[in-house]
């Protein structure tokens, strides 16, 4: 009994190991690129001790980026990688076939959709223009007196209609009020991508600081690619600096 | 004979006892006589306090450590170093492992605290599958992880014998179960088919525990899988009684899923009736549960939403009136296969179900009809009553197997 007692214990303790080892393989002879994050919207309520990341490549505008597929949730998704010139990588293609020659990530498809860009010419009271681009916006807004309220954190503006009988203002971030001018939508195709990459573990508390970092944009992550392009996250990069690992 | 081994013996003997009553190579009188003769040991395993509280403690024990654990290293995450967190996890794993098999097995001198212990080390070691996913910032396929602690769980807790261990494997399985399918499922429309996929999971494991108990070897076994299989069968079954049936029951993408859990169902079903120590009306129960599982898979893989010939309109509906009939069919069947067999825990979740079925049936049928107050002042009122008859009713069944048991 002892025999067979040790014999499975050990293999508990090999099936650890082998999770570490190939881990720590992947980590270490991966080819390594950096992402940008993004600032996430809407904010995740149910945050931990982790923080959830979103990347530049997490929506993949299908139009732009020339696809010529159709993705069902959870196909698999390869996204060719190219380097801008700060050293991020940004999306040149998208398919479901693995590229050759090139830098790609692996994720699966989470969703895609038919959706808008929007962008809102408004003038204020003394005349200045602003170009605005709210998540979601609707063509019958043209003339009225709207009020859009721009965050710090760059992330897309909230706006409301202002009525002369209640007036209202902002619950946090900068008012800007004026009279919708001109509106621009561009119809496309959005692809969600999941890489398996989006949930960074901290200790507890020390979540929100990195949060706030990533929605003002300063945070980018690096990341190692396996050969089939499915990469795991190896440090944050904040300022240029390899923060954590 | 020290007294701790007097106590094991008397113990093990009493066992025994009840075996050759039933099998007639004894009288009740010798039994008695038997036991007679043991009289100061009985009173020193009285005095010595229940076993059933000293495992209930120890495994309590093992899991606030266990806890304590997880919470230590994730309050401390960034102080400790990637191998410092590794070397807490392994050396706490081995420690509980080692020490645990020694009170139990070589020593013997501690053996409910040593199955704690063990306990404790199969928990650390699932809180080391979490901790390296969290190392690595692992998030893909995070259902792998309560998989590989199940399965890493299950040679270990048939090879001691463990149903705590077992019970562990199995609450792992269904929580992958849970995870897997939720990847899957397509948009939360589909939510529903998670019950059918559960009630289906749940059957099988009542099945298996069936099949653990037509052997000698397996019966200790048997417990956790109807722990677990009767209550999440019956928890869906109750979820179906609702007014659930506008959207499908089933998913194509857990196609797979299906066909494992009808395996495994087919496995047992087939062992079980070849097995020799099949249990009391073991034919209406295995013929019900082949009856369910058959039903449940046909809406699963047919039913595709939509009301009955009664349309949307009515209440009434043909699906929901079905699943009700079969509901109180399966309660009073529980009951009825408790009480023939003495099993407390059938009767007890029979009684649970029934009283749930009657509080939902009531707000289903009473809610719009009745005044608010007064419908919380007879709801109130035929509750307490309810309450009183069942406890009483329960009481009843059970001290009347203790009487028995006696009178044998």
């Amino acid at each position: 009994m002892r025999t067979k007692f040790v014999v499975i214990i050990m293999l508990q303790v090999l099936l650890l190991t082998g999770i570490i080892a190939y881990r720590e393989y992947w980590v270490r002879t991966g080819e390594k690129i950096v992402l940008k994050t993004v600032p996430v919207d809407p904010r995740d309520i149910f945050r931990g001790d982790y923080v959830h990341l979103n990347y530049e490549i997490t929506n993949l505008d299908l139009d732009k980026l020339k696809a010529k597929d159709t993705f069902k949730m959870n196909d698999k998704a390869y996204v060719s990688l190219i380097k801008s010139s700060d050293g991020t990588w940004r999306a040149s293609s998208v398919s479901k076939t693995i590229p050759s020659g090139q830098c790609f990530i692996q994720g699966r498809a989470r969703e895609q959709l038919a959706d808008s860009l929007w962008e809102v010419t408004l003038r204020d009271k003394s005349g200045v223009i602003h170009k605005l681009s709210p998540r979601m916006f609707s063509i019958d807004l043209k003339g009225e007196e709207l009020v859009f309220c721009r965050e710090k954190d760059n992330a897309a503006p909230s706006f409301f209609v202002q009525r002369p009988s209640q007036r209202r203002s902002c619950d946090s971030g900068t008012a800007i009020a004026g009279i919708v001018e001109d509106i621009r939508e561009t119809k496309y195709r959005r692809l969600n991508v999941e890489y398996g990459i989006e949930s960074y573990f901290v200790e507890e508390g020390k979540g929100k600081a990195i949060e706030m970092m990533r929605n003002d944009q300063g945070l980018n992550v690096e990341v190692s690619l396996k050969k089939d392009g499915k990469g795991i996250i190896t440090g944050l990069i904040i300022d240029g600096k390899k923060a954590v690992y | 004979m020290p007294l701790k081994e007097h106590i094991t013996f008397y113990s093990r003997l009493k066992k025994e006892l009840e075996l050759w009553l039933q099998e007639g190579v004894i009288t009740s009188e010798q039994r008695d006589k038997i036991i007679l003769r043991y009289a100061t040991v009985r009173e020193a395993d009285e005095k010595a306090g229940p076993g059933k509280l000293v495992t209930t403690i120890s495994v309590l024990g093992s899991i606030l450590v266990g806890v304590g654990f997880i919470l230590f290293i994730a309050s401390n995450w960034s102080e400790i170093p990637r191998w410092g967190k590794l070397f807490i996890i392994f050396s706490s794993m081995l420690v509980s492992y080692v020490v645990g098999f020694y009170m139990r097995y070589e020593k013997g001198n501690y053996p409910k605290v040593g199955a704690a212990l063990v306990l404790l080390g199969s928990i650390i070691f699932g809180a080391g599958i979490l901790l390296i996913a969290q190392i690595y910032h692992i998030t893909v396929h995070y259902p792998n992880g309560p998989l590989m602690w199940g399965l890493g769980l299950l040679p270990l807790a048939y090879m001691l014998g463990l149903r705590s261990l077992l019970f562990l494997a199995l609450m792992d399985f269904l929580i992958w179960l849970g995870m897997e399918s939720w990847l899957r499922i397509p948009g939360y429309e589909k939510t529903i088919a998670f019950i059918t996929l559960y009630l289906m999971a749940g059957v099988a494991l009542w099945t298996t525990g069936l099949m653990h108990s037509g052997f000698r070897s397996l019966k200790k076994m048997a417990a956790p899988y109807l722990w677990t299989g009767v209550p999440v069968s019956f928890f869906c079954a109750y979820i179906l009684t609702f007014d659930v049936f506008k959207a499908g029951l089933g998913a194509e993408e857990l196609g797979p899923f299906y066909a494992g859990i009808m395996v495994l169902f087919a496995a047992a079903l087939i062992i079980y009736l070849q097995s020799s120590g099949k249990e009391k009306h073991w034919m209406s129960e295995t013929a019900s549960l082949f009856a369910m599982m058959l039903f449940v898979l046909l809406l699963a893989l047919f039913f595709h939403g939509g009301y009955g010939s009664a349309g949307p309109d009515k209440t009434f509906n043909i699906m929901t009136f079905t699943s009700n009939i079969i509901f109180a069919f399966a309660v009073i069947g529980i009951l009825v296969l408790g009480y023939m067999r003495r099993l407390n825990a059938y009767i007890n979740i029979g009684l649970l179900f029934f009283v749930l079925d009657v509080i939902a049936r009531y707000f289903d049928y009473f809610w719009k009809l009745l005044p608010r107050s007064l419908f919380f002042i007879i709801g109130g009122g035929l509750l307490l009553s309810g309450g009183l008859f069942l406890e009483r009713k329960r009481r009843k069944i059970l001290s009347s197997f203790a009487d028995r048991e006696v009178e044998e």
